[in-house]
C-alpha cells in the first residue's frame, strides 16, 4: 500500500524518439518529511526518471508508461502536472546561475515562485529567501544576472528553488555545478526540510558522500555497476616507453593561455594509462596533441626510442600506422555513407599498403577481433547500435597494427553495460597484443581497470601520478 | 522510407512535367474549341482567349519552367556546396571571406537581381543568375555549417591520422557523408529557381506567346478569370503542387539526415 | 562608447555592402552583353547614329570610368534621364513613390505581428515541430503568382468582391481608394508572412532550447506569459533582422503585384524600365530597394545593440525599506 502523503511514482517509462528505452518501469516514492537520493551512473536516466514525472521531458524523450500522485492524487499530463509543477514544485536544475533570465531582476527572480500573495508579503519574503542565502537583499534587489558574481549568482538561484517553502523539491547534482559555499547552504536547507510534514524532498545525485548523512532514503536508478576484477597480472613498466611526451606545454586556443604545463607522459607496452581529470581541463588536448592534430606549444615526442614530430604532415606512414586515435561519440565515429567493410579496408589499404581484394579478405578477421559477427561488414553505420559502431571504430584503428591506441572518453556515450564490454575489449587486446592503451576520461568508474593514472590537475595545469586503488 | 516514397514522387512529377506534351489531347498552341469555353467532358478545364484546350496546355506548359529551373539550381548547388566545402574544411579566414560575400548576396532580393539582370540577359539566363546570386549562398551556409561539424568526426580524424590529403578527404569522407543534405538543398534550389522563372515568366520575361507555359498562362488568362476560373487556376495549382513537392521532400530528406 | 563603437561598425558594414549592391547592379545592368542603345538603335538605325547614342549616354569609357561617375552621380543625387522618354529618372521615381510607401507600409504592419505569431508557433513546438515546420515549408515554396492568382480569381473572379485591377485614380492617395489596396497587399504579405515565419522559426526554437527558458517551462509557466516574458524579449535582434530581409523580398513581391493588378508603384516601373532597356530607371529603382533593405539590416543591428542585456535600462525599483533582514 503506497502512503498516501508525498509524491508517489509508479512504473515511470522513458523512450527516445528512435523508440529505445531510457529509463524503464521506475518506482520512486517520498513521503511526506522525507529526503530521498535518486543515485545512478551518469546516463542511467535519473534525471529523465524525475523530468518524466514532472512532465517536463525535453525534445526527444517521452514517457511511455507510468503514473504519479501526489498526496493520493493523480496528476495528469499536460496542463494539469503544468499547474502542479507551478504551484507545488521548487527546482534546483544543473547549472542553476546558468538557467537565470538574463533581463530579469534578482528579486524579480526570486519572486517568482510566489503565487498568489500580495506584493508586500511577497517582497518581503523575497528578501527574508536572500538572507537565508547569505545575500544582502538591498544591495542586490534590482541586479540582474550578468551583474552578479558567480556565487552569487548559484545562491540567486538557490533562493529561488527554495523560496516559499515549495511541498516537493527538486534538486539535480547539486555538487556537480555548485560552489563548496553554496551547497553548505543547500546541506542547511535540506536539513531543515528533512522531517517536516509539509515538504517532500527529491536530491538527484551520483554523489554517495554528499547523499550519505542528508538522505532518509536512497533509491538506485539503472544496474548498480559492479566493481569488476582487475584483469591478469599487471603489466610493470619496464623497458622503453611505447609513447613518451616529454616537458610538453599545450594551448587551446593555440597561442592562447596554456592548458599543460612541462607534463611528461610515458606508456608502456600493453599497460594502460588513464587519464582523469574534469570536462574542458584539456584531457582531450593532450590525446590530439599526442596524435599529431593539435600542435604543442613546446615539448617533444617519442615512439619507442626514435624521435615522433608533433605535426601529422611530418609523420612517416610508420609513424601514423603506430599511433591511432578512437573518439568519443559513436554517432558520428563512422561515415553514415561508408560501410563497415569500407571503413576498414581504407587504413588497410593506406596504412597497410594492401591492395583492394587482400583488403577486404582482412574485414572479417578484424570484426572477430573486436567481438563482432563477420555478417556486419555490409551494414551501414545507421543500422548498427552504439556499442557496436564503437567497435567498428575500434576494428579501425586496429586495422593499422598500432602500438599505442589513444581512446578520447571512449565509454561516456554508452549505457554501462556497453561500456563494460568495450573496456573489457580493450583489456584483451593488451593482453593479447602487447597494445598500449592511453585512455582519458572523466569517469572514476573506467580509472579504476588503470595500470596507472595520471590525474589533470586544471588549477597547477599539471599531471600527476595518482595513488591506486581509485575509490 | 518516406525519403524513397518522396524521391520516387518528385522524380515522378519532374518526368511528368517534361515528357507531358506527349499526354495532351489537343494540341496546345492552335484553337480547338469556342474562346473563353467553360470545362466540358472534351474540355475538363475549358478553353482560353483563343479557344486553346487548358488542359493540354497545362500538361505541357511546365516544361520549359523546369529545363529553366533545373541548370539555374544545379548551378548554384555547385557554387554554393564548392564554397561551402572551402569556407568550412579551411576555417579561418577563407571562412570569413567567403561568407562574408555569401552575406553581400543575400542582402540582395533575388527577384530583384532577376529583373535587374533581365536587362541585359535573356530571361532563363537572367533565373540562372539570380539563382546562383540568391541560393548558392544559402547552399554555402548549410554546407559551411556541416563540414564545421563533420570535420571533428571521428572518421574524419581517422582520415587525417593516416596521413590523407584534404582534397581526397573531402571527396571521399566529406561529400558522402553529406550526400542526402546536399540532395535536400538542391531541392530547394528548385523550388526558388522555380519561382524566380514564374515570377519572370509572368512579368513577360520568359516563355513567348504562344508556347504553352504555366506563367504565361497566368499572365494571358488573367483577364478572363470571371468567364473560365479554371484556365487561371489550373496552372497556378500545378505550379504550387510542384514546388511544395520539392519543398516537403527536400525538408523531410533534411530531418532525417539530422 | 562600446555602443557608440557599435553603431558605427553597423553603419561602415551597410554602406560596404550598399557599395557591393551598387557593383552588382552596374555589372548586371553595363557589362552584361547587350546595351540600350543597341537596342534602341535596332530598329533601323545605322552604325553612326548608334556610335553617337554610345557617345551620348558615355558607354564608349571603360567599365570603371562608368561606374565611379555611376556612383557619384548617385551619391549626390542625381539619377540621370530615362532613355525611352528623356524625363528625369528622379520624377518617375517620386511620382510613384506614394503608391509603392502605401503598398509596402501595409503590408509590413500587417505581415509583422504575424511572422512573430507563426514563427512561434512553428518554433516551439517540442514534439509537432516537424509537422509545423513542414507546414511552413510546403507554403513558403508556393510561388508568389500562384498565390496572387488564386486570391485574384477567387476574390475578384469567382466570388466578385473586389476589383480585378487596381487602377488609382490620377493624382490621387492610394489610401483614398482603400478596397483597391486589398488584394495587392494580400498579395504581397502573405508569401513575406510565411517567409519571414520560416526564418524566424529557427530563432524561436533556439530561444526556447535556452537554459531560463528549458528552465521557465520546469517551473510550469503559463503558456502565454511563457513566451511573452521568457521568449519574444529574445526575439527582438532577430525579428528586426527577419522583417528587414523581408521587407526586401516584398519589394521584388511588389513588382509580380503591381504588374498583375496594374497598381501604379515603383514595382511596375522597374518590370516596363526593364523590358524597355531603360538602364537609368532600372539602376536607379534597384538600388533605392537595396538602400531600403540595408537601411532595414541597419536598423535590425541598432536595435541589436539595444536589446544587449547588459544595456537594458534597469528597472527602477529598490528594495522596500521596511525589511529589516540581514544576512
Amino acid at each position: 500500500m503506497p502512503p498516501t502523503t508525498g509524491l508517489v511514482l509508479t512504473g515511470i517509462g522513458v523512450h527516445d524518439a528512435s523508440g529505445r528505452p531510457v529509463v524503464e518501469n521506475a518506482d520512486v516514492t517520498i513521503a511526506a518529511g522525507e529526503v530521498v537520493a535518486l543515485m545512478g551512473e551518469s546516463g542511467s536516466g535519473k534525471t529523465s526518471t524525475v523530468l518524466a514525472a514532472l512532465d517536463a521531458l525535453g525534445p526527444g524523450l517521452h514517457r511511455s508508461s507510468g503514473t504519479v500522485r501526489w498526496n493520493g492524487v493523480p496528476i495528469g499530463r499536460g496542463r494539469a502536472a503544468r499547474v502542479w509543477r507551478r504551484s507545488h514544485v521548487g527546482m534546483l536544475a544543473q547549472d542553476p546561475a546558468g538557467a537565470l533570465h538574463p533581463l530579469r531582476s534578482v528579486a524579480g527572480l526570486v519572486g517568482e515562485g510566489l503565487l498568489g500573495s500580495r506584493r508586500a508579503d511577497r517582497a518581503k519574503s523575497v528578501a527574508r529567501a536572500l538572507a537565508e542565502v547569505g545575500l544582502a537583499p538591498e544591495a542586490l534587489w534590482s541586479r540582474r544576472p550578468h551583474e552578479l558574481s558567480g556565487g552569487q549568482a548559484q545562491r540567486v538561484a538557490l533562493a529561488r528553488a527554495l523560496v516559499g517553502e515549495p511541498p516537493l523539491l527538486v534538486l539535480d547534482e547539486p555538487t556537480g555545478g555548485l560552489d563548496p559555499a553554496t551547497l553548505e547552504l543547500v546541506r542547511v536547507a535540506l536539513r531543515r526540510r528533512r522531517g517536516d510534514p509539509r515538504m517532500s524532498t527529491l536530491v538527484i545525485s551520483h554523489d554517495t558522500d554528499f547523499v550519505t548523512g542528508l538522505a532518509d532514503r536512497v533509491v538506485h536508478v539503472g544496474e548498480v555497476p559492479a566493481v569488476r576484477p582487475r584483469p591478469g597480472a599487471r603489466v610493470r613498466s619496464g623497458g622503453v616507453p611505447v609513447l613518451t611526451a616529454r616537458r610538453l606545454t599545450l594551448a587551446q586556443p593555440p597561442g592562447g593561455r596554456p592548458l599543460l604545463t612541462e607534463a611528461d607522459l610515458a606508456v608502456h607496452a600493453g599497460e594502460c594509462v588513464v587519464v582523469l581529470g574534469p570536462s574542458g581541463a584539456g584531457k582531450s588536448t593532450l590525446l590530439t596533441a599526442l596524435a599529431g592534430l593539435h600542435r604543442p606549444a613546446q615539448g617533444e615526442l617519442r615512439l619507442k626510442d626514435q624521435e615522433l614530430p608533433c605535426g601529422l604532415a611530418e609523420r612517416t606512414r610508420s609513424h601514423l600506422r603506430a599511433v591511432q586515435f578512437v573518439g568519443q561519440d559513436p554517432a558520428t565515429a563512422l561515415n553514415p555513407a561508408h560501410t563497415v567493410a569500407t571503413a576498414l579496408t581504407r587504413p588497410l589499404r593506406i596504412l597497410g599498403g594492401l591492395d583492394r581484394s587482400t583488403a577486404r579478405a582482412r574485414v572479417p578477421e578484424l570484426l572477430d577481433a573486436v567481438g563482432l559477427a563477420p555478417r556486419l561488414a555490409a551494414r551501414r553505420p545507421g543500422e548498427l547500435s552504439g556499442g557496436q559502431r564503437q567497435r567498428v571504430a575500434l576494428a579501425r584503428a586496429l586495422a593499422a597494427e598500432p602500438d599505442v591506441l589513444l581512446a578520447d572518453e571512449a565509454t561516456s556515450a554508452l549505457d554501462a553495460a556497453t561500456a563494460g564490454t568495450v573496456l573489457d575489449l580493450l583489456d584483451h587486446l593488451r593482453a593479447t597484443r602487447g597494445l598500449a592503451v592511453l585512455l582519458v576520461t572523466h569517469d572514476r568508474s573506467v580509472a579504476r581497470r588503470a595500470d596507472r593514472v595520471l590525474e589533470f590537475d586544471p588549477a597547477m595545469r599539471t599531471l600527476g601520478e595518482s595513488a591506486l586503488p581509485i575509490p | 522510407m518516406t525519403r524513397v516514397l518522396g524521391t520516387v514522387l518528385a522524380v515522378v512529377l519532374i518526368g511528368f512535367t517534361l515528357l507531358g506534351e506527349w499526354a495532351a489531347p489537343y494540341s496546345p498552341t492552335s484553337p480547338v474549341t469556342a474562346a473563353w469555353a467553360a470545362p466540358t467532358t472534351a474540355h475538363p478545364l475549358g478553353a482560353d482567349a483563343l479557344g486553346r484546350d487548358v488542359w493540354s496546355r497545362v500538361v505541357a506548359g511546365g516544361r520549359s519552367l523546369v529545363l529553366t529551373a533545373i541548370p539555374a539550381a544545379l548551378a548554384a548547388s555547385v557554387v554554393g556546396v564548392a564554397g561551402g566545402l572551402a569556407a568550412g574544411w579551411a576555417g579561418r579566414r577563407t571562412d570569413r571571406i567567403l561568407t562574408g560575400v555569401a552575406d553581400v548576396f543575400l542582402a540582395v532580393p533575388s527577384l530583384l537581381l532577376a529583373l535587374v539582370a533581365a536587362t541585359r540577359l535573356p530571361g532563363s539566363a537572367a533565373v540562372i543568375v539570380a539563382t546562383v546570386c540568391g541560393g548558392a549562398p544559402l547552399t554555402l551556409r548549410v554546407v559551411r555549417d556541416a563540414v564545421t561539424q563533420i570535420r571533428h568526426t571521428g572518421y574524419v580524424i581517422a582520415a587525417r591520422t593516416r596521413g590523407e590529403r584534404s582534397v581526397a578527404i573531402l571527396v571521399r569522407e566529406v561529400l558522402p557523408a553529406m550526400s542526402g543534405l546536399v540532395g535536400a538543398d538542391l531541392g530547394l534550389r528548385l523550388v526558388i529557381a522555380l519561382q524566380i522563372a514564374a515570377a519572370l515568366g509572368l512579368l513577360g520575361f520568359g516563355a513567348a506567346p504562344p508556347a504553352p507555359d504555366w506563367a504565361l498562362m497566368l499572365r494571358e488568362n488573367m483577364t478572363g478569370v470571371a468567364l473560365n476560373p479554371a484556365a487561371v487556376a489550373a496552372p497556378a495549382v500545378a505550379l504550387g503542387l510542384m514546388t511544395t513537392t520539392l519543398a516537403l521532400f527536400a525538408q523531410s530528406t533534411a530531418h532525417r539526415e539530422r | 562608447m562600446t555602443a557608440l563603437r557599435a553603431f558605427l561598425t553597423a553603419i561602415a558594414r551597410a554602406l560596404l555592402l550598399l557599395l557591393a549592391v551598387s557593383a552588382m547592379v552596374f555589372v548586371a545592368t553595363e557589362l552584361l552583353p547587350g546595351d540600350a542603345a543597341g537596342a534602341r538603335a535596332s530598329n533601323g538605325a545605322t552604325v553612326e547614329q548608334v556610335a553617337a547614342l554610345r557617345a551620348e549616354t558615355g558607354q564608349d569609357r571603360p567599365a570603371w570610368q562608368r561606374y565611379t561617375a555611376w556612383l557619384g552621380s548617385l551619391a549626390t543625387g542625381r539619377l540621370g534621364t530615362s532613355l525611352v522618354n528623356d524625363r528625369p529618372v528622379a520624377d518617375a521615381i517620386s511620382q510613384r513613390l506614394p503608391a509603392s510607401t502605401a503598398l509596402v507600409v501595409l503590408a509590413l504592419a500587417f505581415a509583422g505581428p504575424l511572422i512573430l505569431v507563426i514563427g512561434c508557433w512553428a518554433g516551439a513546438g517540442s514534439r509537432t515541430r516537424g509537422t509545423r515546420t513542414a507546414v511552413v515549408t510546403g507554403l513558403a515554396a508556393v510561388p508568389q503568382v500562384v498565390l496572387a492568382a488564386v486570391l485574384s480569381a477567387l476574390f475578384a473572379g469567382a466570388l466578385g468582391w473586389l476589383p480585378p485591377v487596381s487602377l488609382l485614380p490620377p493624382g490621387g492617395s492610394p489610401l483614398e481608394s482603400p478596397h483597391l489596396l486589398i488584394l495587392p497587399v494580400l498579395s504581397v504579405a502573405l508569401p513575406t508572412v510565411v517567409f519571414g515565419a520560416g526564418l524566424l522559426a529557427g530563432a524561436v526554437a533556439d530561444t526556447v532550447r535556452r537554459p531560463h527558458a528549458v528552465d521557465s517551462r520546469l517551473r510550469g509557466t503559463p503558456t502565454v506569459l511563457f513566451f511573452a516574458r521568457d521568449v519574444v524579449p529574445f526575439l527582438l535582434t532577430p525579428l528586426a533582422r527577419v522583417v528587414a530581409i523581408s521587407a526586401g523580398g516584398l519589394i521584388a513581391a511588389a513588382t509580380v503585384v503591381e504588374t498583375l493588378f496594374g497598381y501604379p508603384g515603383l514595382g511596375s516601373l522597374l518590370v516596363t524600365s526593364v523590358s524597355a532597356r531603360d538602364t537609368p530607371v532600372v539602376q536607379a529603382v534597384a538600388m533605392a530597394a537595396a538602400a531600403v533593405v540595408l537601411g532595414g539590416l541597419l536598423l535590425a543591428d541598432v536595435i541589436a545593440v539595444l536589446a544587449d542585456p547588459r544595456r537594458a535600462p534597469r528597472p527602477k525599483r529598490r528594495a522596500p525599506r521596511y525589511l529589516g533582514v540581514q544576512p
